[in-house]
């Protein structure tokens, strides 16, 4: 195993350089420069902007300074339009926050969603399987945007009219700290990211609900199944004890792929809840072309994906004994 | 040897400390002991900097002008816009017909207390702060994200920046000791400053946020992190660095330090009527605390509002409908019935569709050029584009000045003589048949190959674009629309590649010079005259301009040059847009301008009205 996570790991180098190359050359169509500079910039003072930027160096030199500073765990470099914040200082503030709505959104429906699916696949073709996979369809079809929108309006502004805002856990938006810092407390994930995660939870549900679902019929149309049905097995047993176990391999590479996007947060749910998580500081740093916050967090998000596939790789081995890894 | 204070004097003391301590607490605080907090929104991500000299838009400038203080700020409740003194004593003289400018400080202005002071004191502010302040406008390090405002402005300020960043490509810094020719130091109080040339404008940017002034000792020890830790002289304080919040919010405090200052009496008749007048005399600033909310969506914010943890808000597109009668355009019955009041705030603003002079089809000063560029504002209707997006509370007006501004048509249309705003279809037909397009049976030009015009993305320009085409249509002219994100349209009607492109202006000041700049020729791309205009006899009016006093002559100056580019029509214009706030009635003394931010020092809370949320 460790020597296929290290081939792995060695293979996946040069997709990691390709990555930071391709974003960095895809951030210099557009000049960063001209939007920083005074109404009328004489070109000496475009020069000397570009210079204290760092953009007047070689293209190669600024893809091996970034390269360095990824491998040494170096993101002091100061963000353009944050001043006096290292990337760095966003990362680590911003991170837990979109953590706090995207890790339990993953969780409850990963397992609210495998419940969902198992109980569909239990009553398949019958009226409960079909109500479930109905609601399934249109909470696919209903936007995101409508969910928060929506949310935001009968899940917090309508019962604190109705009942007091002293009187409903939700706030229309903001965020608290909930373990460090001024006023941090566990609460605060009640108040201010237990809304997003439920918006989130919903909107996911759907499309979860279905592909487990789909996992879970192909699963029972295997020999086995059949085998364990005709030596009198319980139906319930089949289904919730073999079946899900046998069904874990689709189901782990499902949430395994999400992981990555974690730490990007949802980025709407971001802006509309005012969380400045990873996600809504890397849609600010693009609209303002902040070269170093785009390539930190790009670097980082890129690692992540990478260690992420690998982990999914090293996990189907454990979880099925019929996986070799090689 | 250690000493004890006799028993007696002791307590004696102990008595006049501790009564002294709740007699300041009894001034400061409410009746009821409840800090005063106003809760103000902003539709932004927030600020990207606290530092005046880094700082250009209006959401930099609303914080900042809590915190810093600039030698000259607007009267509040005074219209037409009016300047006084804040730093300074008295107004500065002017001599050599406005080439000569001396100043005097007030002798009671003071910097944050902040760990760079010795034992953390803030210090007085003297003259050396004020030449030092401006001088970082110079410094590289700073991106000269502001030196527009100074640029061949005061006697050897240019020449100083030149010689400095010379000497920082080479490596050296930034020698902040040198003198600039135009800036004298008479002692701690007193300096003058010599311009290039006459400039009426010097003293509109004086109270402009940019100019605030700021100690060196705060910037040299604080370095990068000053830009997130401001120290200044204003009435509110940021406690630290972890009161701003990117995307969410900042705080400021009160200034437990700020100077005696007073709510102004100077006021207009109707200002009586809106109780603006009854805090007059009283200390400054009005209330303990303010907390800035950042809201990148509308919709959080509209909420808030309505439920009462918001102060004041403007009003969103989507909430006209809900709060507005289209009929009458003021507030509907259940929102004045809960006494909330609207102010309609006129905005400088130009909003404008320009064409690139230099491109081969919209571009050129020959009879058929311009007889096309007129065609296209002909076939524009501003007013059905004002009903709706902006639910008929815009102004549509002819030229590129704003209302309420010298040069402004200030008749009942905001139209001048020579008039090319639409939507008038058949002189539209004429001036393209001059143009050399043929008119066919239908109304409409013959062979017109579409224009490229760049606009930003949203919902908002999609209408607009929508409309356009509409409009233009009806004459047979065509557009083809390229959605493009702000950096994005920036960079290429920078490069000169847009055609036609969407645009506005928001006035730095309130005079006309302003908005004329947009056209003056060596501003052309990457500078701020988008348009690229070039007109030598424009040019030549526009460097007049700068010089000639406040008075009717150069009002008329101005009129000229406006309808100079009425004539040859760079641009397709012109709406300034009218902002609507809607105010809680536990907030006092607000008047809302998007002028100047200087305001929130007066504004006071009744947080013991009932209605009042938290």
């Amino acid at each position: 195993m460790w020597g296929f996570i290290a081939r792995k790991l060695i293979y996946n180098v040069p997709v990691y350089l390709g990555i930071i190359l391709i974003v960095m050359l895809a951030l210099r169509v557009q000049d960063p420069v001209l939007p920083q500079l005074s109404k009328n910039p004489s070109p000496a003072e475009i020069a000397s902007v570009r210079e204290n930027l760092g953009l007047d160096r070689p293209f190669v030199i600024q893809y091996l300074d970034l390269l360095k500073n990824v491998v040494t765990f170096n993101f002091e470099e100061e963000s353009w339009t944050q001043g006096g914040k290292s990337v760095g200082e966003m990362l680590k503030d911003s991170i837990p926050m979109s953590l706090a709505i995207t890790v339990p959104t993953l969780g409850l429906s990963a397992i609210i969603g495998v419940c969902i699916a198992l109980v569909a696949a239990y009553f398949r073709g019958r009226a409960v399987d079909k109500i479930l996979m109905i609601f399934a369809v249109l909470g696919m079809s209903i936007s995101y945007l409508v969910y928060i929108i929506f949310g935001q309006f009968f899940g917090a502004f309508l019962p604190r009219q109705a009942f007091g805002g002293e009187n409903w856990p939700f706030e229309i938006n903001g965020y608290g700290a909930l373990f460090l810092g001024e006023g941090a407390s566990p609460m605060n994930w009640v108040s201010y990211y237990m809304l997003p995660v439920i918006i989130g939870l919903i909107v996911s549900l759907g499309y979860d609900t279905r592909f487990y679902r789909a996992v879970m019929v192909e699963e029972s149309t295997r020999d086995y199944i059949t085998t364990a049905l005709a030596k009198g097995a319980g139906k319930r047993k089949v289904i919730f004890v073999h079946m899900l176990k046998n069904a874990m391999i689709p189901i782990i590479t499902r949430v395994m792929a999400t992981l990555p996007f974690l730490i990007t947060g949802a980025v709407l749910m971001e802006i509309y809840f005012n969380i400045p998580g990873m996600g809504f500081q890397l849609i600010n740093a693009l609209r303002a072309l902040d070269f170093p916050v785009i390539q930190g967090f790009v670097a980082v998000l890129a690692a992540m994906f990478i260690l992420t596939v690998i982990a999914t790789d090293v996990l189907y081995a454990l979880v099925d004994p019929r996986v070799r890894l090689s | 040897m250690i000493t004890r204070t006799p028993s007696k004097r002791r307590n004696w003391l102990s008595f006049a400390g501790v009564g002294a301590l709740v007699l300041v607490g009894a001034l400061a605080a409410p009746a009821n002991g409840e800090e005063k907090v106003i809760r103000i929104p902003m539709t932004t991500a927030g600020p990207g900097d606290l530092d005046p000299v880094q700082g250009s838009t209006t959401y930099e400038n609303r914080v900042c002008s809590t915190f810093y203080e600039t030698l000259l700020e607007y009267e509040y409740l005074v219209r037409p816009f009016k300047l006084r003194p804040l730093l300074l004593e008295e107004m500065p003289t002017v001599e050599q017909d406005g080439k000569l400018w001396k100043f005097k400080l007030r002798d009671d202005v003071y910097f944050h207390d902040a760990e760079c002071f010795p034992g953390g004191k803030g210090r007085k502010m003297v003259s050396a702060d004020v030449v030092y302040s401006w001088k970082r406008l110079a410094d590289p390090e700073y991106t000269f994200e502001n030196w527009w405002l100074v640029d061949e402005l005061i006697k050897g300020f240019t020449e100083y920046k030149d010689a400095q960043s010379a000497l920082v490509s080479s490596g050296a810094a930034f020698d902040y000791d040198v003198s600039v020719e135009g800036m004298r130091i008479i002692n701690d109080r007193e300096f003058e400053i010599e311009l290039t040339e006459p400039n009426q404008q010097f003293a509109w940017k004086l109270a402009m946020f940019q100019f605030s002034i700021v100690p060196r000792e705060a910037v040299e020890q604080f370095g990068t992190e000053f830009t997130r830790r401001p120290v200044g002289t204003g009435p509110f304080v940021v406690e630290n660095k972890d009161a701003w919040v990117v995307g969410s919010g900042l705080t400021v405090v009160k200034n437990p330090n700020y100077r005696e200052a007073f709510y102004p009496s100077e006021h207009m008749p109707e200002d009586v009527k809106a109780g603006l007048t009854e805090a007059a005399g009283q200390r400054l600033p009005m209330v303990d605390r303010i907390e800035f909310g950042f809201y990148v969506e509308a919709q959080p914010m509209w909420l808030k509002f309505k439920e009462n943890s918001l102060d004041y808000t403007t009003v969103p597109q989507f909430g006209f409908e809900e709060a507005v009668s289209r009929r009458t355009k003021n507030l509907k019955r259940d929102w004045r019935a809960k006494k909330i009041t609207m102010d309609k705030v006129p905005l400088l603003d130009f909003i404008f569709r320009s064409f690139n002079m230099e491109d081969e089809r919209v571009g050129g000063y020959t009879e058929e050029a311009k007889a096309l560029r007129r065609a296209f504002n002909l076939a524009m209707d501003w007013d059905e584009m004002n009903e709706a997006l902006y639910f008929g509370m815009a102004l549509a007006y002819d030229g590129p000045i704003p209302p309420g501004l010298d040069g402004h048509p200030d008749n009942e249309e905001h139209r001048v003589s020579n008039s090319t705003r639409g939507p008038n279809y058949e002189k539209a037909r004429e001036e393209l048949r001059t143009a050399g397009y043929k008119i066919g049976d239908d109304g409409k030009a013959i062979d017109f190959e579409p224009i490229r015009f760049y606009t930003s993305t949203g919902q908002e320009s999609i209408r607009i674009v929508d409309l356009l085409q509409r409009n233009f249509e009806t004459v047979g002219i065509q557009i083809n629309p390229v959605f493009v994100d702000f950096p994005t349209l920036m960079d290429v009607t920078n490069r000169k590649n847009a055609p036609m492109f969407s645009f506005a202006w928001g006035s730095d000041y309130p005079d006309a010079e302003n908005n004329l700049q947009l056209y003056y020729g060596p501003y052309e791309s990457p500078g701020s005259n988008h348009s690229n205009y070039d007109n030598p006899e424009y040019d030549e009016m526009y460097e007049q301009l700068r010089t000639m006093p406040i008075g009717p002559e150069r009002t008329v100056h101005i009129e000229k040059m406006r309808d100079i580019l009425i004539e040859d029509a760079p641009f397709c214009g012109s709406l300034a847009r009218t902002r609507v706030y809607l105010t809680h009635p536990w907030v006092k003394n607000f008047k809302p301008t998007e002028t100047f931010y200087t305001y929130f020092k007066y504004l006071d809370v009744d947080m013991d009205h009932p209605a009042r949320g938290e």
